[in-house]
């Protein structure tokens, strides 16, 4: 059996996530990012993506969409994030509609910057909440 | 007369017993709504505790850190305040203690300063003594979710990093009993850090990425809406905590008022019953 460590999952609003985990795989600003025990220590930037969590004696992931923060290697892994959701609590039709006004908001000409990027952000976050709500982006079973 | 005055005492105790049942109502409320409120600043509490820890030990551990948001670096010129209030009064001197102290700090200050207002109280106000509020956050805060508080903080942080303002204060009621809150004001940028050379540099190299410098220059905006969110959640938590001690001695006092008016209608009663009587005992002593 693989070795396990404590992973937790903080936002500001509540205590996500607290248990024994195998493997963590998370998107960093550089692509996503495996962490298994014994990791190295390191302190990185996350970006909007999903959170693959494989407990402890399980050969099924958990899934959830979580949108920025970092996360903290050490001896216990710590990821703080500003919002995280399972998919059970992602509300599908409205994860649909933001992406659609987000796009559509693309289209209208004479934009700065700003709003680009925020309907950038507004889009990627969405379409995680979608992926999440199907199982997850790439499937791994 | 006796009777008028009767009638008009009955009428008082009426309207001071729904009084009562109103304010002993709202203290209920409130004594659940504190006690949901606390749940939410705890755990808000540890979150932050973690960040902080998570910028000491970045800040210990390294010798090179971006300046910007450190002490020091630059003139305070003008200085922006943001004021945590409620936006419902009914809450003993909880909104009057934080204007206090915020109207005393921004009458000191020279320049022109900027004004964040949070919670409607704090709003009226500073518009009605003429200054400019920048921005303002109406909704109740014990609903406020994180992502809403990032609003208020984001444009802080813009301002700040374009120099328009020096310095970020931040005065909100803080938490320290159900009995006992006190106003605080709390300076958030530029962030005050000394190298703490108690504090034990970790024992492994640690891989930062993208690099240092970001995660820092990340950290510490976080930091600061962290902060105004906790304010934010402490301030709602400390409104109810105060609320529920206002609406209690309203009770007490409405139960006291009941017993007086009580006691003053039982006594004219009594000397209406007592007239009466004389009345006819008089009567019938004359037709003998």
């Amino acid at each position: 059996m693989a070795n396990s460590f404590r992973l937790e999952v903080i936002t500001p609003e509540r205590l996500f996530y607290d248990g024994e985990v195998e493997l963590v795989i998370v998107r960093t600003l550089n692509g996503d990012e495996g962490f298994m025990a014994n990791h190295a220590w390191a302190c990185k930037l996350l970006s909007t993506g999903e959170l693959w969590i494989q407990e402890k004696g399980s050969r099924e992931y958990k899934i959830a969409a979580i949108s920025g923060g970092y996360i903290d290697v050490q001896k216990t892994i710590v990821i703080f994030t500003d919002s995280a959701e399972w998919p059970e609590e992602i509300d599908a039709d409205r994860a649909a509609l933001a992406k659609e006004r987000a796009e559509s908001s693309l289209t209208i000409t004479e934009k700065d910057d700003l709003q680009i990027r925020l309907a950038k952000v507004a889009i990627e976050k969405a379409l995680t909440r979608i992926h999440v709500k199907d199982g997850g982006y790439r499937r791994k079973r | 007369m006796a009777a008028n005055g009767i009638k008009e005492i009955k009428r008082r105790i009426k309207s001071v017993k729904s009084t009562e049942h109103i304010t002993n109502a709202m203290k209920l409320v409130s004594a659940a709504k504190l006690r949901r409120a606390k749940a939410i600043f705890e755990r808000t509490n540890q979150y932050f505790g973690f960040v902080t820890e998570s910028i000491e030990e970045i800040f210990n551990s390294n010798a090179e850190v971006p300046v910007d948001y450190l002490e020091g670096n630059r003139e305070v010129n003008t200085s922006c305040y943001i004021v945590v209030t409620s936006s419902r009064g009914l809450c003993g001197s909880f909104n009057a203690n934080v204007i206090k102290e915020a109207s005393n700090m921004i009458d000191c200050d020279p320049e022109e300063p900027v004004i964040v207002a949070v919670g409607t109280k704090g709003r009226d106000f500073f518009l009605k003594k003429g200054y400019r509020i920048e921005e303002a956050y109406m909704r109740p805060p014990e609903s406020i979710a994180f992502i809403e508080t990032q609003e208020i903080s984001k444009p802080i942080i813009e301002m700040y990093n374009n120099k328009e303002i020096d310095e970020v204060v931040l005065v909100y009621t803080s938490f320290v009993s159900s009995m006992e809150q006190k106003v605080k004001a709390v300076t958030l940028l530029p962030f005050a850090i000394k190298k703490n050379p108690l504090m034990p540099k970790l024992a492994k190299q640690v891989e930062y990425e993208p690099s240092v410098d970001e995660v820092f220059n990340y950290l510490v905006p976080k930091y600061v809406e962290i902060m105004i969110y906790r304010a934010i959640v402490e301030s709602a938590t400390c409104e109810h905590a105060a609320r529920r001690m206002a609406m209690d001695s309203a009770t007490d006092n409405a139960r006291e008022m009941i017993a007086d008016l009580t006691l003053n209608f039982n006594r004219a009663r009594q000397s209406a019953i007592t007239q009466e009587i004389s009345e006819i005992v008089g009567g019938s002593e004359a037709l003998k």
